[in-house]
């Protein structure tokens, strides 16, 4: 009798419906995408000189030829918002106090343009970075040795004395937009250029800058 | 007439594939994304070519909105052997706010009621005389102070002058990551991050960058967003 009662028993349906389930994650991912955030920023590492009064002797000596001094400007667009594409003004070695000599420059690749311009400066060491990337390219080298041969590339630049390199002064005006100097920041960073400055505009400068503007610095 | 037999199929569709990927998904994304923060002003970091990442602890973050507001952002270490977030920032509050009464007898004492508010709010920054108050707002007060009245004073720093407020903060934080053997994480470069957006003029940059080198801290970084190399 048992053994009869056992068969009749009733099929249970082992599925389960999972439509509610996939409604549930459906709303979980969407809060997800909505409230959170894949992207992280990035960072770009700054050095600014201390302030504490250090020794003559321990300061670094450098060529003044080689220095080239950019003033960045901002200007107003029509709506009266800040353009990020502000006047760039250049000189080389000491400012010219007899001419007032202010070269303007622009953002850009041509050769004309600051990327070339830093390119001609530091040839020596972006021949050999190109090198160094070209063996990364067809896969000779791997990532770290590529960024360890860079990185001695440009130590042994900045050790050598001797060597022509070019020593970048940025000197952001108080109207300066802050992506022009990240921009300019860049640019030492595309061109390998490991000297380069971020300081305020000196007496000179604001002569320079007076004589090639027409009007003093700060005032529109 | 024969009758045309139409063939009943069942319209259940099995959802356990379905059910499978989703849930796929959802750990995907609950394992590769972070939680947009809280911040009282929104920017627009300038694009660089820069690849590297921002660190995502032991971080001291400083924001400046586009009119100049200066606001700060601790996050501790994320080794539980070391200084936590919420440790962290209580500390620097006690530390920075301690300094101030120094100064300013008159002003309220702060409760531990207040300190441990003060270790859950990410972004902060409201002037001292206003900070006690500050905390004991209700949450939506809070960040509407935050944006409206909010942001660290901050000014030219002066040689051998008094500090201002916003160097108050970044001399606390100093000493309590000295005081937790952090204090190479801070100097190293890449303990402070400075988020302005794209189109600030560079001179609110420059104050707080001013501000930083006369803490000594001259070695940071600047937050950007990620741009291809143009060739």
């Amino acid at each position: 009798m048992a053994k009869k009662d056992k068969s009749r028993q009733k099929k249970f349906d082992t599925r389960i419906d999972f439509t509610p389930m996939v409604d549930m994650n459906m709303l979980l991912i969407t809060f997800f995408m909505l409230c959170t955030t894949m992207l992280k920023s990035q960072t770009l590492d700054l050095v600014l000189p201390t302030n504490d009064n250090i020794n003559k002797e321990e300061e670094t000596k450098i060529k003044e030829s080689d220095a080239i001094t950019f003033i960045l400007d901002g200007t107003l667009d029509k709506d009266g918002q800040r353009s990020t594409n502000g006047k760039i003004y250049y000189y080389e070695g000491q400012p010219d106090m007899e001419n007032f000599t202010l070269n303007e420059i622009k953002f850009g690749n041509d050769k004309d343009a600051i990327r070339g311009m830093l390119q001609k400066r530091n040839k020596e060491l972006l021949d050999q970075v190109n090198k160094f990337k070209e063996e990364w390219k067809t896969g000779k080298i791997n990532d770290s040795i590529y960024n360890a041969k860079v990185k001695e590339a440009r130590a042994k630049q900045a050790e050598d004395l001797n060597a022509k390199r070019p020593i970048i002064v940025i000197k952001p005006t108080a109207n300066a937009c802050y992506a022009d100097v990240v921009h300019m920041l860049d640019e030492m960073q595309i061109n390998q250029i490991s000297t380069y400055q971020l300081e305020t505009l000196n007496k000179q400068d604001s002569t320079l800058y007076e004589h090639k503007v027409g009007h003093a610095l700060g005032a529109q | 007439m024969g009758k045309v037999k139409i063939k009943k199929k069942s319209t259940h569709i099995d959802m356990t594939a379905m059910s499978d990927v989703t849930v796929l998904l959802l750990t995907f994304f609950m394992l590769t994304s972070t939680f947009l923060q809280k911040e009282p002003v929104q920017v627009i970091t300038p694009p660089s070519v820069s690849e590297e990442k921002v660190p995502d602890e032991k971080l001291v973050q400083v924001l400046i909105g586009p009119d100049g507001k200066v606001y700060l952002n601790l996050t501790g270490a994320k080794d539980s052997t070391q200084l936590s977030t919420e440790t962290f920032r209580s500390e620097v509050l006690q530390e920075a706010y301690g300094s101030y009464s120094e100064t300013h007898p008159s002003a309220p004492k702060l409760t531990m009621q207040q300190a441990l508010e003060f270790s859950k709010i990410g972004t902060f920054g409201v002037p001292m005389k206003d900070l006690t108050s500050w905390l004991g707002m209700k949450m939506e007060k809070r960040d509407d102070f935050l944006k409206n009245e909010g942001g660290i004073p901050i000014a030219i720093s002066v040689k051998d002058g008094p500090r201002n407020e916003f160097q108050t903060w970044l001399n606390a934080v100093k000493v309590v990551m000295q005081r937790h053997d952090l204090g190479k994480d801070l100097v190293g470069g890449r303990g402070v991050a400075i988020k302005a957006g794209q189109d600030s003029p560079y001179s609110l940059v420059q104050v707080v960058m001013d501000n930083l080198q006369t803490e000594k801290l001259n070695k940071f970084t600047l937050m950007t967003s990620l741009k291809s190399e143009e060739e």
